[in-house]
């Protein structure tokens, strides 16, 4: 993930959400304040997160327990993060929640601390969450939760059913879908799609390899109509059939729209995980892990799934749920998803203007 | 400025008062100015010339910044930029022109009414006018009822994330600041002149053509400048209304300095730009200079 846009949290993915976005776009790296200093009677906890990333009632809950008030400061892309962290401003955090690409830059530049495994209890963690490529061993990261990207779409204006990129690019090339089709503004997830067609792999993947996608992608950008953030009314209103989007945004289209059918395409395709993780110069270190542990506690992993509309990474989470959530499995990534089939997006200073330039052709091209 | 100076000078007891509040005064707005918009912009003219490291920047003297943003898909981006402000300035002018000639000639005792209606929109968050359009572009809305209803249109609406919605976008949301100096020449014009064109013969339209119009020169390019502008650095609204499609020099500014961490890339596009929209600043100004003419 290199962009919030992509996967907004799925209660507010709509209008909402794009203004609180481009408040920061605008406001950007300067805005996004300094560490707000919480004093309390049991220390002080300074988080730097997404927006409305915490559920309130998890946080009075935790500040009922310790005494601590967390001061939670915003960010709204993980490049800002990276570049907080990484300038005089970034000092004085105590926990970050960066996405999983981004953790090795973090790491590499000794910005994140190794977290001590005695500290925390990883064995209550649903394993396909851990140590993936991202962050071998979770030196630096535990995962706080998790989303993939896929395709919700209309099946009548497609005609017939989507397994694979191929098939969405196809797809979106009839007549029914071109010109009702939504991309996301993540250049990993524009040109991904594209490389894993021809059996490449996003980490692997060479400038030549990335730029190579240009011509297919430009030349598929006359379909699409929108890089906007996902609203699940244009495609409850048809003004949208065809739309990449996580399985949690997408669950909220389902859950207006039945008619929609929701698929995570092969060969590949991404899983990102927003990890908790603490900066080489946090103060308060025990007040973190002490954080940390009440919420992956089973019953906050619980209701922070159930607020943010994300699965959080506790083993056995579907079985916890309340028996009345809707469409449970969309939020696990709907029905027959194959964890080993998803790739997490590793951000390379040696490819990201690649990306980052493939993404503004085909959006440029989009515009005719 | 040239008023006030000898008056200054002529007293010996202000002479001697003065430089105290004066430099006083005047430091508090220079330390601002220098603080938050000499410093940050001699930065930015600095990292022009430097060498990109991801999320920072290597001194040194390079015009490889400059030579990229003047090539390929930068230059094409502010070409598209330039058209962009340039049709969406003419687009607002056109609307506002005959706004503010109502206003200035035909209101009435309700001209201070109209111009309040004008600007209240104006001091509510840019951000929340834009998202509005959304909704009443978007399928199904009231807009579309209304259109079909009368059969000004058939089926669905579908002009959210299009270009035509951009620009309906970007004339309401400065129409305003349009208004309000065209309104002001207008106004400022006697209606003795009028009368005379029309008693030495002129028709309605020659009255326009000759009179109005060369009179409302002034307002007509401070309006031009207060809207052309912005629209330069313009966002917002393509990305609200227009599906993020068709890459702006600003959202490509923006993406360099955020997604790519090419800060040096950035500085150069975005010095580029203060260059360009200096051009086009020193252009309209001249227009503007004969604003202090009109007979008020």
């Amino acid at each position: 993930m290199t962009r919030s846009m992509s996967r907004q949290k799925s209660r507010h993915f709509s209008r909402r959400s794009v203004l609180g976005l481009l408040g920061a776009g605008i406001a950007g790296t300067a805005l996004a304040g300094l560490p707000r200093r919480a004093a309390a009677a049991g220390g002080q906890l300074n988080i730097y997160s997404w927006p409305d990333y915490f559920s309130t009632d998890d946080l009075a809950a935790y500040t009922a327990k310790s005494g601590v008030t967390p001061a939670i400061t915003t960010y709204n892309a993980n490049e800002i993060l990276f570049a907080k962290l990484n300038s005089p401003a970034g000092a004085g955090f105590d926990i970050v929640v960066p996405s999983s690409g981004w953790i090795s830059q973090l790491a590499g530049k000794n910005l994140l601390q190794p977290l001590d495994h005695s500290r925390i209890d990883f064995g209550a963690l649903d394993p396909s969450l851990l140590n993936r490529d991202y962050d071998p061993g979770n030196k630096y990261s535990i995962p706080k939760d998790w989303g993939v990207l896929g395709v919700v779409y209309d099946p009548d204006a497609v005609g017939g059913e989507i397994k694979t990129w191929q098939d969405f690019f196809d797809a979106g090339a009839k007549p029914g879908a071109s010109g009702k089709i939504r991309l996301t503004k993540a250049p990993s997830e524009t040109v991904g799609p594209a490389l894993w067609i021809s059996g490449k792999d996003w980490n692997k993947a060479t400038v030549a390899d990335i730029q190579g996608t240009r011509d297919f992608l430009t030349g598929f950008a006359k379909h699409v109509k929108t890089f906007s953030s996902f609203d699940p009314q244009a495609l409850a209103s048809g003004a949208i059939v065809l739309a990449q989007a996580n399985q949690a945004a997408a669950r909220g289209a389902l859950l207006q729209n039945p008619k929609l059918k929701w698929v995570v395409p092969g060969p590949k395709s991404e899983i990102w995980v927003d990890s908790y993780a603490i900066p080489s110069s946090a103060q308060n270190l025990d007040q973190a892990y002490d954080f940390l542990n009440f919420f992956l506690s089973a019953d906050i992993q619980v209701k922070e799934t159930e607020y943010l509309g994300y699965p959080a990474a506790i083993a056995g989470l579907k079985g916890k749920l309340s028996a009345d959530t809707k469409l449970p499995d969309m939020i696990f990534g709907g029905s027959g998803v194959d964890f080993n089939a998803l790739t997490s997006y590793i951000v390379n200073p040696d490819t990201v203007a690649a990306y980052q330039d493939v993404q503004n052709a085909v959006q440029a091209a989009a515009g005719g | 400025m040239r008023g006030v100076t000898p008056t200054a000078r002529t007293s010996a007891h202000q002479r001697i008062a003065v430089p105290t509040s004066d430099a006083l005064l005047a430091g508090i707005p220079a330390a601002w100015l220098f603080v938050f918009f000499v410093a940050p912009l001699a930065f930015t003219v600095f990292f022009s010339f430097g060498h990109s490291t991801f999320g920072g920047i290597a001194p040194g003297f390079t015009f490889d910044n400059y030579r990229a943003a003047l090539s390929g898909f930068y230059a094409q981006s502010f070409l598209r930029t330039l058209r962009f402000a340039f049709a969406g300035s003419a687009l607002c002018l056109l609307a506002a022109f005959p706004t503010a000639y109502f206003i200035a000639r035909h209101a009435g005792r309700w001209r201070a009414a109209a111009l309040a209606l004008v600007l209240v929109p104006y001091f509510t968050s840019f951000l929340i006018r834009v998202m509005s359009w959304q909704i009443l572009l978007a399928r199904g809305s009231a807009v579309e009822m209304l259109l079909n209803f009368l059969c000004l249109h058939s089926g669905p609406l579908d002009v959210l994330d299009t270009q035509t919605a951009v620009f309906i976008g970007i004339v309401y949301a400065y129409l305003p600041i349009a208004i309000v100096p065209l309104y002001v020449v207008l106004a400022r014009i006697p209606p003795t002149l009028v009368e005379a064109s029309r008693d030495l013969g002129a028709s309605p339209w020659q009255t326009f053509l000759f009179l109005m119009l060369p009179l409302a020169r002034p307002g007509v390019a401070t309006a031009a400048l207060l809207t052309a502008v912005p629209m330069l650095g313009e966002l917002v609204v393509p990305t609200l209304l227009g599906g993020d499609k068709g890459v702006l020099i600003g959202r490509a500014i923006s993406s360099q300095y955020i997604e790519s961490q090419n800060y040096a890339l950035g500085s150069a596009m975005a010095v580029l730009v203060m260059i360009a929209v200096g051009v086009v600043v020193a252009l309209l100004a001249r227009l503007t200079r004969g604003f202090m003419e009109v007979a008020p």
